[in-house]
């Protein structure tokens, strides 16, 4: 090999190893019988001290296997999606097979066995495959996916025993997927015997349901497989491949940076900008009138600003690995639920901050069921409409400002405005009488405690609803809305900010404290006229903002900051929205619009309510970033406590 | 009740090394100098709302958020304004989630120390007026008595730093 610049060093040991014994694996002779060595769950179920004595001697070994192992798996399904499409691409098995190989060949040589084994047998199917004595469609595919996901499992799971925790995952799924693929590939290879033969079998006959078979452990997940069987296709693909492939060359020149190291960059970089602010706002400096330095200074500020815009993008990850999540769901759901679909991907490369990709794809995978469980009809109910039997969901994301828009858009039947409204009217969401906008009334959906019950089914009714896919986006600052046209399909519309680690704020004063409201939370702020403040008990409690009357809160008083016991009149309010509820806050005062950097309190703080965090202001201070959502519930106890 | 070579928690040995001492009143404490990351001068504070008195709040250390501990407060000593010469020292704790940066402030810095085995001393048992159990150990110096304080349990009863406030002396 030669300079393993990308990987590891364990990778690269074993990348070499896997070339030299590819060639082994393929010749004939190496191919076991399909169905020898059934392995049962005991095999699986190894002892802690048995498994895990080579990485419990050295801990950054095991995290390093786990570490690249999951890589490993990531690389797989993508490949393997992309294999779904072009079932005759052999270069794509050979994508697929080389990680297997490696993560195979980890395992065994830090003696983590129960993982080695499921691998084995997978790598089997899949050499196989690669050297044409079985041929790949859908169900290969899907077993091969499902071996991706238990392995995931068991590979976590390895991560918790060495933390010590008990073993989570049992061997249970992992012996039934073992069996299928023998049984996989024993069927396969009978078939290829009879063609030879020429006994002029029909393929389709031999790729008759796997559930069907007597295998009790393997009966329960078999299904997948089975509703997976009646569209197998052995064309390529005649659909322009949405995934498509990225240029290897991209990952070759990436190295892996611990986040700590990140964040002490970034860190570093925010102060430079303080203190290049500050020289340049010194009076001493300011009153000189000189051009040279004038130009230094000038050329010093954009410096530094290029220097924080890069230290940023340093953390910012393609949202990719959360839209091949998305695409696995839609993937299974569509088999399950028996509707074609095809998935248009565009803007996978789109740039977000790392953690917004991790958070993002829980309530992007919630939506993209929604779509293909609710949404698109059944290919009859379609055609009957004058519509393609396969459905089309797309998946795109792009740049607006210093935002980020994901959009799941299907074009199924669209939201049905008539039964929203009448099961919100039943379950007490709206007034029986109120009759509102349309856009209104989709938006309920998103409301808690709104669940069409008419339409739970095993995929999308699990209690999770689209208020929680609200919630998680709107901890993220971003915003979810949703466009539908009756018969035409329905769009959701995700709305984030590039990043966590920097906040657009609204900087306030708050007693003899300057503290940052998160914009996004703000909707107006306003001087009420004295005849719009009410009192109760002699106190200001609500304010008349046009037609509606919102509670009133002096944000020094609630938080315990001093001050603002002012007359609200005289002061000013700010109007915070959180959850659908919106309160009016009164500050001493109103100070700016500022970006900043978002730092944690750390955990000495983590019970300080209706505070977010820490922010470095313009003058090297700190500024506390407040929690609308804190302080709305806050609010909301409070006032359970006055009645 | 301590056997040759222990006082309290702590054989002597552990106890030998170099020490920060630092003023709160009259009274002279210490703290080990590894632990130590820097000291800077009082600055401006940013108070944290909901949390014990002591705990005046956080500064910006380098970008930065790092919590800050009046010292005077925690042990029960009147409050007194910050002078030139008040201090913030910079340790890092370990807590019950990890280590950590904090701050204290102190009246003023004194000097480093080389503390030996024969300097280190019992911890006298004071009654239940005074809390023994974030002293590692007294020295003797020169005819001077230093506490040696376990800054991890001064600072991090169950790594908040809302903890038992200790009995004023």
């Amino acid at each position: 090999m030669e300079l393993p610049l990308a990987t590891s060093g364990l990778a690269a040991v074993e990348e070499a190893e896997a070339v030299a014994d590819i060639a082994e694996t393929a010749s004939p002779a190496r191919t076991e019988p399909a169905a020898a060595a059934p392995v049962t769950e005991e095999d699986l179920t190894i002892d802690d001290a048995i498994e895990l004595a080579v990485v419990q001697s050295d801990p950054e070994l095991g995290n390093l296997f786990i570490a690249e192992a999951l890589d490993h798996l990531g690389t797989i399904e993508a490949a393997l999606l992309e294999l779904d499409e072009r079932p005759g691409d052999t270069g794509l098995l050979n994508d697929i097979f080389r990680p297997f190989h490696t993560v195979k060949g980890n395992a065994s040589a830090l003696g983590i066995v129960s993982v080695e084994r499921v691998a084995h047998k997978v790598e089997n199917l899949l050499d196989l495959a690669r050297s044409g004595k079985i041929r790949v469609g859908a169900p290969e595919v899907d077993l091969v996916l499902r071996a991706v996901d238990v392995l995931t499992m068991m590979i976590g799971d390895v991560g918790h025993r060495l933390a010590g925790r008990p073993r989570t995952a049992t061997g249970t799924e992992a012996v039934a997927l073992v069996a299928q693929i023998a049984l996989r590939i024993e069927r396969q290879l009978a078939a290829a015997a009879n063609r030879s033969d020429g006994s002029g079998l029909d393929f389709s006959e031999l790729a008759a349901p796997v559930a069907s078979e007597p295998l009790d452990a393997a009966s329960a997940t078999a299904a997948r497989v089975s509703a997976g069987e009646s569209d197998t296709s052995f064309d390529p693909s005649p659909l322009a491949s949405a995934t498509r492939r990225k240029d290897d060359l991209a990952t070759a020149t990436a190295i892996k940076v611990d986040t700590r190291k990140l964040d002490n960059l970034v860190d570093v970089v925010g102060e430079l900008i303080v203190v290049q602010s500050l020289i340049q706002q010194d009076p001493a400096l300011s009153s000189l009138v000189d051009g040279r330095l004038a130009r230094n200074m000038a050329q010093l500020r954009r410096l530094t600003a290029d220097l924080q815009r890069n230290s940023m993008a340093l953390r910012m990850v393609p949202i990719r690995q959360a839209f091949q999540k998305v695409a696995r769901v839609v993937r299974d759901i569509s088999r399950k639920a028996g509707k074609p679909v095809d998935l248009v991907i565009t803007g996978e490369d789109t740039e977000l901050d790392r953690k917004m990709v991790e958070e993002i794809t829980d309530p992007l995978m919630h939506m993209a069921r929604n779509s293909v469980d609710h949404g698109v009809e059944l290919p009859d109910a379609r055609q009957a409409a004058g519509k393609p039997a396969r459905a089309t969901v797309s998946l795109s994301a792009y740049y607006q400002g210093s935002h980020v828009i994901i959009e799941v858009k299907d074009d199924g039947a669209g939201l049905n405005t008539e039964r929203i409204l009448e099961s919100a009217r039943r379950k007490g969401l709206i007034a029986a009488d109120a009759a509102p906008a349309p856009e209104d009334i989709h938006r309920l959906i998103f409301e808690p405690g709104f669940s069409t019950a008419a339409q739970v089914t095993e995929v999308s009714g699990r209690g999770v609803g689209m208020d929680v896919v609200r919630r998680n986006i709107e901890l993220l600052r971003g915003r979810v809305d949703i466009r539908t046209e009756r018969g035409q399909g329905s769009m959701f519309l995700v709305r984030l900010p590039l990043t966590l680690a920097v906040l657009d704020g609204l900087l306030v004063r708050v007693g003899t404290e300057r503290c940052v409201l998160p914009a996004a939370a703000v909707r107006e702020s306003l001087r009420p006229l004295p005849e719009h403040v009410h009192f109760v008990q002699g106190h200001p409690r609500m304010v008349q903002v046009r037609e509606s009357v919102l509670p009133l809160v002096s944000l020094g008083a609630l938080l315990g900051m001093g001050g603002s016991a002012l007359d609200p009149s005289s002061a000013t309010v700010v109007v915070v929205e959180e959850g659908g509820s919106r309160i009016g806050l009164v500050v001493e005062e109103l100070l700016h619009k500022q970006e900043v950097v978002v730092k944690s309190l750390g955990d000495s703080f983590a019970s300080v309510r209706g505070v977010a965090g820490g922010a470095i202001l313009g003058d090297g201070r700190i500024g506390l970033i407040l929690d609308p959502h804190g302080i709305v519930a806050m609010v909301r106890e409070g006032g359970r406590r006055a009645a | 009740m301590s056997t040759h070579g222990a006082t309290g928690r702590f054989q002597r040995e552990e106890l030998v090394g170099k020490y920060l001492t630092f003023a709160l009143g009259n009274e002279e404490y210490s703290v080990p100098v590894l632990k130590v990351r820097e000291i800077i001068k009082i600055m401006d504070i940013t108070a944290v709302p909901q949390v014990p008195h002591y705990v005046k709040g956080v500064v910006n250390l380098r970008g930065k958020v790092i919590p800050v501990v009046d010292l005077r407060l925690k042990f029960g000593f009147p409050p007194q304004e910050y002078t030139e010469r008040t201090c913030i020292i910079v340790v890092e704790v370990v807590l019950a989630t990890g280590a950590r940066m904090m701050g204290i402030i102190v009246d003023h810095v004194s000097e480093v120390l080389n503390v030996t085995a024969e300097e280190i001393e019992q911890t006298p048992e004071f009654g239940d007026e005074i809390q023994t159990d974030y002293m590692k150990g007294i020295a003797k110096v020169r005819g001077q008595v230093k506490i040696l304080l376990d800054l991890d349990r001064v600072l991090g009863v169950d790594g908040t730093v809302s903890m038992p406030q200790p009995s004023a002396a």
